[in-house]
């Protein structure tokens, strides 16, 4: 019996494996087909969306300590956006984008928070979207959610996570998170995790014109609606509550604003096996959009 | 016990009070607004008698439930009786005696046989409930009055409090008043930044009381028991799915509260209304109380049941009227009002099916 059939000639693919494929975070190459980079595991789909539109999106962080409340924060910040109900709009670019947005709301409408973001960088989700605004240039940003126990790693051990240095030495701007009722409880650690997040940055970049000295920072204080009072000044909170990082951010920062953000009205414990479980009591949220507006403007200046 | 509870709704419901439901049967709103208290004023003052006075005074102020009390009651005229009774026919609404189903909070999470066992058919004496959340320019005749000095007004477990439930400015008054009053745009806005407890003495004050969770949920799901089988409820109080025209709530539009009469269309079949949207209203029931051993919440403090979502519920499946949210009494929200509801049995007109036969 003979083959008759006819082979494919694949060796085109063979010439694509020659070229390099620098990943849009590290800059490090990758194979044409890689998922994720090699080197910082990024998301490859970032540089093909920035190659085929021919567009370079910006880079803006959400960072704060493990719990602080990043997930809910940029989930719900999706959502609100890709509603279109404020000034602001969010259109995601590429079905991957949508995942941070859908698992948090999955998780919120339920009453429950979402599941905290594990510490390997190739399970974050990357939000890669344009943001439309009345009357202004639409804006390309890329807004990955990073794990805060990764963050607090790669700042005690630095290159553990080259993702986490490669991305903020990219950054435009950063909303750094940071949990207000452990503030306003008097535990001193979330003063000095988000003390810690600034002088990072500001050794990344430590030039006082281009560094991270003239970026804007906004300083969010999450969970505001369990500490009502954080609403009305922020900035008074912060002096109140983190002297430290209130005092770093006016010696070291030339554009930084407070702000307070709550997504829960109010909070409670449902037991699950042997231990509890934190659970939203109903979703309502609050001051989510605004630092995000501010640093937007800050970062399109 | 109130005689209704006995007996169905239907055959206990009075007849005057049959008027109330049916003027608001209609699927559109009434072409006109029920009778306000300024006409009621204004139509016994022409009647020229000095001693209406203190009367007309309770009646302004929104008190008339005192003076329908059977111990005072009889001891008004029968035209001062009349202007309290045309005053409650104006703000209150009817919600006839009867069952209602009483739902774990997250019921939608469990599958038919575990809802079939979770669920409570509760019996609610007939009353009747604020058509309107309780609006600033109401509250301010209260603190007007001298409600946050009368001490009989409040829990005495809360006395040493209340010196702490002031507004912006130090004065007594909800959180986000200024010296003394709401800002005139918000007058006809619900009252919010107010505790439990100063709700509980708002409604002490007017004669009237918090009306617990399945009176509240009876007024909005308006329950209907067909051949003696389970009550039909509605999800909303117009059907079973959210109108963002209907209620004001996350998308709806603005981003504070609403004046209480801007979602006429979105009233219960009894006509009341904003029971969706706007602002969660407190009730008289704990938070949690219907919930399932296994799905219990333990919170720091305990709480209070809030009912009907805000103008910032983001979710629609927690703005519907079997959504149940708690919060600390001594809370002060920005999206927390409440409104009031007076028994049958409180009010001296209200006649037993046995009364109205020997009449």
């Amino acid at each position: 019996m003979r083959a008759t059939g006819q082979l494919e000639l694949d060796s085109y693919r063979l010439a694509q494996y020659t070229v390099s494929c620098p990943c849009y975070i590290c800059g490090g190459g990758n194979n044409f087909d890689a998922d994720l980079c090699r080197h910082c595991y990024a998301p490859m789909a970032l540089v093909h969306q920035a190659n085929s539109q021919k567009i370079h999106p910006r880079m803006v962080a959400a960072i704060g300590s493990s719990g602080a409340g990043k997930t809910v924060y940029l989930g719900m910040l999706a959502d609100m956006l890709s509603k279109g109900r404020d000034d602001l709009q969010l259109l995601a670019r590429g079905a991957f984008s949508i995942g941070l947005q859908e698992r948090t709301m999955a998780a919120l409408a339920r009453c429950e928070f979402p599941a905290k973001t594990p510490t390997e960088p190739d399970r974050w989700n990357w939000v890669h979207c344009q943001i439309l605004r009345k009357k202004l240039k639409p804006v390309e940003l890329i807004l990955p959610d990073l794990a805060g126990e990764a963050l607090l790693e790669e700042i005690d051990h630095p290159n553990t996570f080259p993702v986490i240095r490669a991305f903020l030495g990219k950054c435009s701007g950063v909303l750094v998170l940071i949990d207000a009722l452990r503030c306003q409880a008097g535990e001193a650690d979330e003063d000095f995790r988000a003390m810690k997040l600034l002088s990072y940055l500001c050794e990344l970049q430590a030039d006082k014109k281009t560094g991270w000295a003239s970026k804007a920072v906004a300083l969010v204080f999450t969970k505001a609606d369990q500490c009502d009072n954080c609403f009305d000044d922020p900035a008074q909170f912060a002096r109140r509550h983190t002297p430290g990082l209130y005092l770093q951010c006016r010696e070291r920062l030339k554009k930084h604003a407070f702000f307070a953000a709550g997504v829960a009205g109010a909070c409670g414990y449902r037991l699950e096996g042997r231990g509890r479980i934190h659970v939203p009591l109903r979703i309502e949220p609050r001051g989510v959009v605004e630092p995000f507006h501010w640093l937007l403007d800050e970062v399109v200046k | 016990m109130n005689s209704v509870m006995n007996t169905t709704w239907l055959t206990s419901f009075p007849t005057w009070a049959w008027d109330q439901v049916s003027r608001f049967r209609a699927k559109d709103p009434p072409a006109q607004q029920p009778l306000s208290i300024e006409s009621i004023i204004a139509s016994a003052e022409q009647s020229g008698e000095p001693e209406t006075d203190l009367v007309l005074q309770m009646i302004s102020q929104g008190r008339y439930s005192l003076l329908l009390r059977p111990q005072i009651a009889t001891n008004l005229r029968t035209d001062q009786l009349h202007s309290a009774e045309e005053a409650l026919d104006a703000t209150m609404s009817c919600v006839p005696a009867g069952p209602v189903i009483m739902r774990p909070r997250r019921f939608e999470d469990l599958d038919e046989l575990e809802l079939a066992r979770s669920e409570r058919i509760v019996d609610v004496d007939g009353y009747f409930l604020d058509r309107y959340p309780v609006t600033n320019e109401q509250y301010l005749k209260f603190v007007q009055d001298g409600g946050y000095e009368q001490m009989n007004l409040w829990d005495a477990t809360i006395w040493p409090a209340v010196l702490g439930f002031t507004d912006s400015s130090g004065l007594s008054g909800p959180r986000y008043w200024k010296h003394g009053r709401p800002t005139d745009p918000k007058l006809p806005h619900p009252v919010v930044g107010i505790c439990w407890y100063e709700a509980a003495a708002y409604a002490r004050w007017a004669g009237k009381r918090l009306a617990s969770d399945p009176e509240w949920v009876k007024a909005g799901a308006w329950p209907i028991v067909a051949d003696n089988a389970s009550p039909q409820q509605r999800r909303y109080p117009w059907g079973d799915a959210l109108d963002r025209k209907l209620a004001h709530v996350w998308g709806s539009g603005a981003d504070d509260t609403t004046s209480t009469r801007a979602h006429a269309g979105g009233a219960s079949v009894g006509g009341v209304n904003d029971l969706c949207g706007n602002v969660w209203e407190w009730t008289s029931t704990s938070f949690g109380v219907w919930d399932l051993a296994n799905l219990k919440i333990e919170t720091a403090t305990p709480m209070r049941s809030i009912r009907g979502g805000a103008f910032d519920t983001y979710f629609d499946s927690q703005c519907h009227l079997h959504f149940q949210s708690g919060e600390s009494p001594l809370a002060r929200k920005h999206n927390i009002g409440f409104r009031c509801a007076v028994g049958f049995c409180d009010v001296a007109s209200y006649q037993t099916p046995e009364q109205e036969a020997a009449a």
